[in-house]
């Protein structure tokens, strides 16, 4: 990697370690599922002050560009770089309150109808005991005013999830969209 | 009424019926009916110079990409020799793309059909089997190549044209590169993209896109309200004019040119003064750079640009420069001045196509650029602030994009067809006095010159006579 690429691109996440998987029958795993079964339910309803409190204030919130790429250059097709969202916590609290606190957020006003099905997760200790690398399956389902067809935007979502005091936070998020040309006229909702 | 002219449609409409050049009206049908599109394709974008992409995205000999001239699929390719080529990426045989990759390098492209193989410059290396001749006898190796387009680099910018014989690309962009100079060609090391474009794609006519492009300002005080309501623009307790209100960012200069290519200019002194806390006017045009130096810009980089400019150009650079226009026919370029929270002002560079994928699609590609000498800090901070407020996700630029949806859903009704757009906001005073730029001048608050003349060389090319 070169240095303008290390500024460019945001913290990398913290690996995957598979032997330090947290299995479905853990109450851990539990506990995370209905944190991030909470969360959509948070942005299907348009609770977005309630959901910005579910948010670290170190929270790095990315959504990379996919690239077609041969299969053996399939690490090529993350591009970290230029990026669908490259968000910190200031930014995530504007898209916010561009919505809460202005009338003329046109993109989400009338706001989109959302079903966001989380699925598939898998959850992963990481070397900080409060520190968990959490990975769903994402399957947004987008209906805006009165078109007869759904935007889908379907995403793996590689997130970690903090426990600071009794409560659990996102304190990072990656979202892998599996289209290259993203097929929804734009992001205005959260992944 | 205008001249009956030009093609005719199927229903014995002229061309020249859907637009008033005295009234400067559009009618709503050009915005989703088949035959114009399919017109437009052919008389428009396979014959004027049509922007692909940046020279920074393909350095090395044998890189490629993938990219759009129309409805037609090109690579965008480095040869050995260093030149760049745009070759149609339909191969001569049995018409499979050649390549389905976004990017990637070779030195050999190799249709996956039949295996034909070509250079990076489009010229047939041969077929399998040499001796037994796949390509037959009929046509030489010479003449089965990728059908090649001519190719014209500009500030690193790469434009292609199917019309090989036609208007130089300097020709083509004629007023306007007086301005774009100060934009594309300031620096001695020149531009960089800091990553591949953004992609996504809106079910909308690519002109709702581009003639919005062509310098509209007056959307901007409703569409983008937000900006000035929560956003960069919001007004700090005690400032002039009221929450909501963008007014005082719409007045400058506007120019406009023969070949609808346009530029707002904005008015730096409000900024200047409030960084300063002087009148714009006692302070030098180095001093004016440096307390505000342009996007992507830092301080120590302003002396450079006096090595690459005119004073008259270094002039509109400190006062007034370019900050959003276009290139007909579907690109648009932003150098914006963002406040920021702790009083300074940080830039942003976005280039974006509207590429058209019928009559009612089109793909948005936004690049975010800097110049190879920001520092990387800099470029990370601009990379940052462009996908928060440019593009997909873009908090000024999702509101275009659910405008322009609607626009193309109603040009197809009964009624709906025959509404026209309007563009008869126009300037009454000329050039600014001592404006040293060529082309058409306007000054003062935004008017809709610029988005006419998009529509006037729209024109123009529709009706010229083969």
């Amino acid at each position: 990697m070169t240095t303008l690429q290390q500024h460019l691109e945001p913290t990398p996440l913290p690996p995957t370690i598979r032997a330090n998987r947290v299995g479905s029958g853990d109450p851990l795993y539990a506990e995370i599922l209905d944190f991030l079964i909470d969360e959509a339910e948070l942005l299907d309803n348009v609770e977005l002050t309630a959901w910005s409190e579910l948010l670290t204030k170190d929270i790095e919130y990315n959504v990379p560009l996919r690239m077609t790429k041969p299969f053996r250059q399939s690490d090529g097709t993350v591009i970290r770089t230029v990026q669908h969202m490259h968000d910190n916590y200031g930014s995530l609290l504007l898209r916010v309150k561009r919505i809460t606190d202005t009338r003329s957020a046109w993109g989400e006003d009338p706001p989109s109808r959302t079903r966001r099905l989380v699925s598939n997760l898998r959850v992963f200790k990481t070397d900080k005991p409060n520190e968990y690398k959490v990975l769903s399956y994402l399957l947004i389902a987008r209906s805006r005013f009165d078109f007869d067809y759904f935007d889908l935007i379907p995403c793996e979502r590689h997130d970690v999830i903090r426990r600071e005091g009794p409560s659990l936070q996102l304190a990072r998020r990656e979202v892998i969209v599996d289209q290259t040309v993203i097929g929804t006229p734009n992001l205005g909702i959260f992944l | 009424m205008n001249t009956r002219t030009g093609p005719r449609l199927s229903d014995g409409t002229y061309l020249s019926d859907l637009i008033n050049l005295e009234t400067r009206e559009v009618k709503m049908r050009t915005l989703s009916d088949t035959e114009v599109y399919n017109l437009e394709m052919e008389r428009i974008f396979a014959k004027t110079w049509v922007f692909l992409g940046h020279e920074t995205e393909i350095p090395n000999s044998g890189d490629f990409m993938q990219r759009d001239m129309g409805s037609d699929s090109v690579l965008v390719t480095r040869d050995k020799s260093g030149a760049v080529n745009v070759v149609l990426n339909v191969c001569p045989h049995r018409g499979m793309k050649v390549s389905t990759l976004d990017s990637g390098n070779t030195q050999a492209h190799l249709c996956i059909y039949h295996g034909w193989a070509f250079r990076p410059n489009g010229d047939f290396i041969g077929a399998p089997v040499e001796k037994e001749c796949m390509h037959g006898k009929i046509l030489t190796k010479e003449q089965l190549g990728l059908k090649k387009a001519r190719v014209a680099l500009y500030g690193g910018l790469i434009f292609a044209t199917w019309n090989v014989d036609g208007p130089s690309f300097d020709d083509f962009l004629g007023d306007a590169k007086w301005y774009y100079d100060t934009l594309w060609c300031r620096t001695t090391k020149g531009m960089e993209v800091l990553g591949p474009p953004q992609r996504f794609v809106i079910r909308a006519n690519w002109k709702t896109a581009s003639e919005q492009g062509a310098s509209d300002g007056f959307h901007v005080l409703t569409l983008h309200r937000w900006l000035a309501e929560v956003g960069p623009y919001s007004k700090k307790p005690g400032a002039e004019g009221s929450g909501g209100d963008l007014t005082p960012e719409m007045y400058g200069v506007e120019v406009w040119t023969d070949h609808g290519h346009t530029m707002r200019c904005i008015d730096l002194d409000r900024k200047i003064r409030r960084l300063t806390g002087k009148d714009p006017a006692v302070l030098t045009v180095e001093e004016k750079l440096t307390v505000l130096p342009p996007p992507g810009l830092t301080a120590e980089m302003v002396p450079d640009l006096f090595k690459n400019l005119s004073k008259e150009q270094l002039g509109i650079m400190a006062s007034a420069p370019p900050q959003v226009g276009n290139f007909f026919p579907n690109g648009l370029f932003e150098f914006i001045y963002l406040p920021q929270a702790d009083g300074k002002v940080v830039g942003a560079m976005a280039l974006h196509a509207y590429v058209p994928m019928g009559p009612d699609k089109l793909m948005f590609m936004n690049w975010i650029l800097a110049e190879k000498d920001t520092p990387p800090e800099l470029k990370a901070q601009m990379l940052r602030i462009s996908c928060q407020l440019l593009g997909t996700s873009g908090m000024v630029e999702q509101d275009d994009s659910d405008t322009w949806p609607h626009q193309t859903i109603v040009s197809k009704g009964a009624m709906g067809k025959n509404i026209t757009l309007k563009y008869q906001a126009k300037y009454e005073t000329g050039k600014p006095e001592g404006w040293p730029g060529p082309g058409h001048v306007g000054s003062g608050f935004t008017k809709d010159d610029t988005n006419w003349s998009f529509w006037q060389y729209w024109y123009d090319l529709m009706t010229v006579e083969k």
